[in-house]
């Protein structure tokens, strides 16, 4: 008999494969390699997002400052790109950085909870980028824009270049989750916040620099995001916060902390783009998919949480 | 009876004191803000956001949270509208029913919603936030995008009718408010609730159905998003996909700032109330003095933080997620 304990670690892959060739097998044109690689690398500043969140969420809180964070950096991308050329890179993952690392404080040395802090700091975000555009749509000029960051899009060969983004952002953080003080400090706050400071650490620190991370990394979403647009605009990300928290849960990083982590969140991106696809593939009538998506994020998320390490379920 | 308050009175009651604190601060600023006109417009404002915030209170006090309300408050709105119409379309008719109806939905949208996450053993977080979805997909596929608009004028009664300067819906919400503060003081499933949220285990322990206590709560929160729906189609006459959107966000920071703890046992109905007028004033008063409309998202959120951090007792917390 097999061991069902050995196989829920790998629940939330296994999960998509089956979605993939479930969609597969009603349409195998999905599985073309060039189609499977499109969807990928449109989902890419979604799953820049959910990274950045997968820390957040990894230590037990949330950032909901993800998307106007994201927006915010679309403008000042769109203004200051003309100025600055490609180091107004730096300028938007400084921006992002810090305003995460304010959430973090406010979270951690003001004990107000990060579900609330990180939507105020959200609000000055929005207020900010509504101030810096004036509230109005902003545009890049097409020529400086290929010149600065024209190799974040387009494609080489049949591989989307936004997936080698991707792909050096995921090594990164799997390289801060693994092999760094920082990850394993994540690692111990997320099983058990007051036993990590019972032994010595300095938990509000580590915290402060989840939040800051989930803020620089949705500062990199929105940049990749502007980039593709060649412009922004204060509200040009809504839309994206939900869905990239999805990501991370359906991966199988759930919110009660330790548990997880940024691989999961590649699964989780994954799954959020095949079942969005599949409303195509089956011809799911638009007014209906909302409803569909629920109802098969559902499943996906019973089937992937690993249940052993969630001692009461809130 | 010490000339001195005590610590824990004032904490008890540092929500309200903000909220006494910010209309005067925005009555100095503009006194046109300290009117019977303003007080029943910030009211009206207040009063579809507080029946969900009530609703949500219910989720916070077991320590679990809801995302679904935006769904709940479309779907209900959505499912109203289409039943008062088929019906004749008027209070006067038996389309009464919708009413009665619609709040029953909203029930049955939250026990399954809490029936889920007790069953398939699925943080409220994710199971409500999915199905959430499901909520705002079932409206969309009801309206197939357009708006349905309720013109009865009896039910609109319920914004146009004015009892003492407020409309009557502010009234009813009142009614409301008295009828949860009842559940939650007087009744067992109102104890139970705080049972659960103060420590599951334990009651568990002492011999509860921790689990049916959930579902029971998350029933009770779908009725009053219901109620929420019914206010917003009220006072808008137009129920659509979107008429849930921005409650999510908006009740359960009412509910934080008034003084609802997220990891549950701490705050109440009247913490709810007190939240929501807190936020209401805030955003009211940025209008009221003049406040570029650019800014108000930002200053709502510093003000925010700030009556949170003046409303929690830091030393009880030991650390917050």
């Amino acid at each position: 008999m097999m061991d069902f304990q050995r196989i829920k670690p790998h629940l939330p892959w296994l999960t998509l494969v089956v979605l993939t060739a479930f969609v597969g097998i009603a349409n195998p044109t999905f599985l073309a390699p060039s189609n499977l690689l499109m969807l990928a690398g449109d989902i890419v500043p979604l799953f820049i997002m959910a990274l950045g969140l997968t820390f957040a969420i990894y230590i037990g809180g949330i950032d909901l400052s993800a998307q106007s964070m994201a927006n915010l950096v679309t403008v000042i991308a769109s203004i200051y790109l003309a100025s600055m050329g490609a180091f107004v890179a730096v300028l938007c993952v400084l921006a992002g950085f810090l305003f995460g690392t304010l959430s973090g404080v406010i979270t951690t040395k003001l004990k107000v909870p990060s579900f609330i802090s990180t939507l105020a700091i959200g609000g000055v975000a929005f207020s900010l980028a509504q101030w810096l555009s004036g509230q109005k749509a902003l545009f890049m000029d097409a020529s400086q824009r290929d010149a600065s960051f024209g190799w974040m899009i387009g494609r080489t060969g049949i591989i989307p270049n936004e997936l080698f983004l991707a792909a050096a952002l995921l090594l990164l953080c799997l390289f801060i989750e693994r092999r760094t003080v920082l990850g394993r400090a994540l690692k111990a706050v997320g099983a058990g916040e007051l036993a990590a400071a019972a032994s010595g650490l300095n938990v509000a620190r580590y915290k402060i620099l989840a939040f800051a991370l989930s803020g620089a990394l949705a500062a990199i979403a929105g940049l990749l995001f502007s980039v593709k647009l060649s412009g922004g605009a204060p509200t040009i990300a809504n839309g994206f916060l939900l869905p990239a928290i999805v990501a991370v849960l359906v991966g199988g990083t759930p919110l009660t902390g330790g548990v997880g982590g940024v691989l999961n969140t590649v699964i989780g991106t994954l799954i959020v783009a095949v079942i969005r696809a599949s409303m195509l593939y089956f011809e799911i009538d638009a007014t209906r998919q909302q409803m569909v998506f629920g109802l098969v994020l559902i499943a996906a998320i019973a089937l992937t949480i690993d249940r052993s390490k969630l001692r009461v379920v809130k | 009876m010490g000339a001195r308050i005590s610590r824990a009175t004032l904490l008890r009651w540092a929500p309200f004191l903000v909220l006494i604190a910010l209309v005067v601060f925005f009555t100095i600023l503009n006194p046109s803000f300290f009117s019977l006109r303003n007080a029943a417009r910030i009211a009206l404002a207040a009063t579809p956001a507080l029946m969900v915030a009530i609703g949500v209170t219910f989720i916070l006090i077991m320590g679990s949270i809801d995302l679904s309300m935006e769904g709940a408050v479309s779907v209900t709105a959505v499912l109203f509208a289409t039943v008062f119409l088929q019906l004749g379309g008027t209070l006067a008719s038996w389309a009464w029913i919708a009413l009665p109806a619609a709040v029953l939905a909203g029930a049955v949208f939250g026990m399954l919603n809490g029936w889920l996450h007790v069953k398939l053993q699925i943080p409220s977080f994710m199971a409500s936030l999915a199905f959430g979805f499901v909520g705002t997909g079932l409206a969309l596929m009801m309206t197939g995008g357009d708006r349905i608009r309720v013109e009865d004028e009896l039910f609109r009664g319920l914004l146009t009718f004015r009892f003492a300067g407020f409309p009557l819906m502010v009234w009813l919400a009142f009614g409301f408010v008295l009828i949860a503060w009842f559940i939650q003081t007087r009744t067992t499933i109102g104890r139970n609730l705080y049972a659960v949220g103060g420590g599951e285990e334990l009651a568990h322990a002492s011999g509860l159905n921790t689990r049916r206590v959930r579902v029971i709560g998350f029933t009770l929160a779908g009725a009053f998003y219901a109620l929420g729906a019914l206010m917003a189609v009220a006072r808008i006459g137009i129920a659509e996909t979107a008429t849930g959107n921005n409650f999510m966000f908006i009740s359960i920071t009412s509910a934080v700032v008034g003084g609802v703890a997220l990891w549950g046992g701490i705050g109440g109905v009247w913490n709810a109330v007190v939240g929501v007028l807190i936020v209401n004033v805030i955003n009211n008063g940025m209008v009221v003095i003049g406040l570029p409309d650019y800014l108000q998202d930002g200053v709502l959120g510093l003000m925010v933080i700030l009556a949170v951090v003046l409303s929690t007792d830091r030393r009880l917390v030991s650390f917050v997620k």
